[in-house]
C-alpha cells in the first residue's frame, strides 16, 4: 500500500485558463482536493468567483501571451485546462501546451465543433457543452416519452 | 491558372496588401468581420469581400477557400490567426499559409503547427527603425526568409577604412557575402582580389545578426 500513499502525496500541478463559472468551479474543487492549482484570467474581477477557501495561485494576464505562460511555469504542469469564453483562445492554449511545452494532459472546452480538424490530430481532449447538453436533453426526452417501455 | 489569395482579417494591412497583390495580377479575396471595414474594402477594384469571422469554417467555405493557393491571416489576435491558418491548411488544403504574429517568440510554435510563413510585425518594424537610426545613408534593405537574411545596399563613403583593400583582406564576418559591387554604370561580381573604391555600392547578403557588424566594418563607423 505504500506506493499508493506516496502517489497521493505528489501534488499534481494544474493550470486553468479562464476564470469563468466553469474555470472557477474547477479551480475550487481541485484546490479543495489538495491539488496545486493556478488560474489565469485577464480580468481581475473574474477571480471573485473563486471561493474564499481557494488555496491556489491566481495570475492576472492573457493566456495566449507566452510571457504569462512562462510565469505560470507551464512546462511543469501535469494538466492544462483551457476554458475561456473564446474557442480560438482555447485552441491556441491547448495546442501550445500540448505541442510546444509537452504538457501530458490537455483539455479544452469548445463551443463550436466544426473546427475539430484543427486539433483532432493532437493529444487534446475536448468538451463541447452544446453536444453534452443535447445528449442530456435527448436522454430526458427519451425517458419522458417512454418510461414504461424503458422499465 | 491565376493564383488566388485569401486575406483573413486586418484592415489597413489587408487594404494595402490587396491593392498591391491585385496590381501584380493575383485574384484576391478578403474576409473581414467588421461591416464598416468590409464596405471600405469593397471599394477596391477587383477585390472580392466577404463579411464574417475568418476562423469559422462556413465563412471560409463561403469565400471559396477550396480554390485558394495562399491564405494570409492578418487579424490582431494571434490565436485567431493560428486557427484560421490551421483550418485553411488542414481542412481545405490551401498550399501556403502565412500568418502575422504579435509576439516574436511565438514564431517557432506557429511553424511547428504547420504554418508555412510567420511574419512578426514588431520584429520587422524594430529592425527597420534600428537600421534607419544607425545608418541613414543606407538606401534599401530587403529582408528575405522571414527576416532572417537580408539584402543590403551599402554605399562606401570616401572616409571608409576599406578603400583600396581587396575583399579577402577585409575582416568581414563569415556569415556575410558581398554579392555584387556597383561602380558607376558597371556591376562587378566580386572575387577575393576585387578592390573596393570610394563611391562603390556593395550589395551585401547577410544574416540579420551580422549585418550591422559588417556595415560598420565597411563604412567605418
Amino acid at each position: 500500500m505504500k506506493p499508493a500513499l506516496k502517489e497521493k502525496t505528489i501534488k499534481q500541478y494544474t493550470i486553468i485558463a479562464g476564470c469563468g463559472r466553469l474555470g472557477a468551479n474547477l479551480a475550487n474543487t481541485l484546490s479543495n482536493n489538495g491539488e496545486s492549482v493556478l488560474i489565469i484570467d485577464w480580468n481581475q474581477d473574474a477571480f471573485r468567483k473563486l471561493s474564499p477557501s481557494f488555496g491556489g495561485q491566481v495570475l492576472l494576464g492573457d493566456a495566449t501571451d507566452m510571457s504569462a505562460l512562462h510565469e505560470a511555469e507551464i512546462a511543469k504542469a501535469e494538466t492544462v485546462v483551457s476554458v475561456t469564453n473564446n474557442d480560438n483562445t482555447n485552441i491556441f492554449v491547448a495546442q501550445i501546451a500540448s505541442e510546444y511545452y509537452g504538457v501530458p494532459h490537455v483539455i479544452a472546452r469548445l463551443y463550436d465543433s466544426e473546427r475539430d480538424i484543427v486539433y483532432k490530430e493532437f493529444k487534446i481532449d475536448t468538451i463541447y457543452p452544446a453536444v453534452l447538453s443535447a445528449k442530456e436533453i435527448d436522454k430526458i426526452l427519451y425517458f419522458h416519452d417512454s418510461p414504461e417501455e424503458k422499465a | 491558372m491565376n493564383t488566388r489569395v485569401i486575406l483573413i482579417g486586418g484592415f489597413h494591412k489587408a487594404k494595402s496588401l490587396a491593392m498591391s497583390l491585385i496590381n501584380k495580377g493575383y485574384t484576391v479575396t478578403a474576409i473581414n468581420n467588421d461591416q464598416r471595414h468590409c464596405s471600405e474594402l469593397a471599394e477596391i477594384d477587383k477585390l472580392t469581400v466577404f463579411f464574417g469571422d475568418g476562423t469559422k469554417p462556413f465563412v471560409l467555405e463561403d469565400a471559396n477557400v477550396y480554390s485558394a493557393d495562399i491564405a494570409i491571416a492578418l487579424t490582431q489576435r494571434d490565436e485567431d490567426n493560428l486557427v484560421a491558418c490551421e483550418l485553411c491548411k488542414k481542412k481545405y488544403n490551401v498550399k501556403k499559409t502565412v500568418s502575422i504574429i504579435s509576439e516574436p517568440i511565438k514564431a517557432d510554435f506557429f511553424r511547428q503547427m504547420g504554418i508555412d510563413s510567420v511574419v512578426c510585425a514588431i520584429t520587422a518594424i524594430t529592425n527597420i527603425i534600428e537600421q534607419q537610426a544607425f545608418l541613414n545613408e543606407m538606401a534599401t534593405l530587403i529582408p528575405i526568409g522571414e527576416g532572417r537574411i537580408s539584402l543590403a545596399r551599402v554605399p562606401i563613403p570616401a572616409a571608409s577604412p576599406i578603400i583600396g583593400k581587396k575583399l579577402l583582406e577585409m575582416d568581414l564576418p563569415r556569415e556575410v557575402i558581398v554579392g555584387c559591387i556597383l561602380r558607376g554604370e558597371e556591376s562587378i561580381i566580386p572575387r577575393g582580389d576585387s578592390r573596393i573604391l570610394a563611391g562603390d555600392i556593395l550589395m551585401l547578403i547577410s544574416s540579420v545578426k551580422h549585418e550591422m557588424i559588417a556595415i560598420r566594418e565597411l563604412t567605418g563607423r
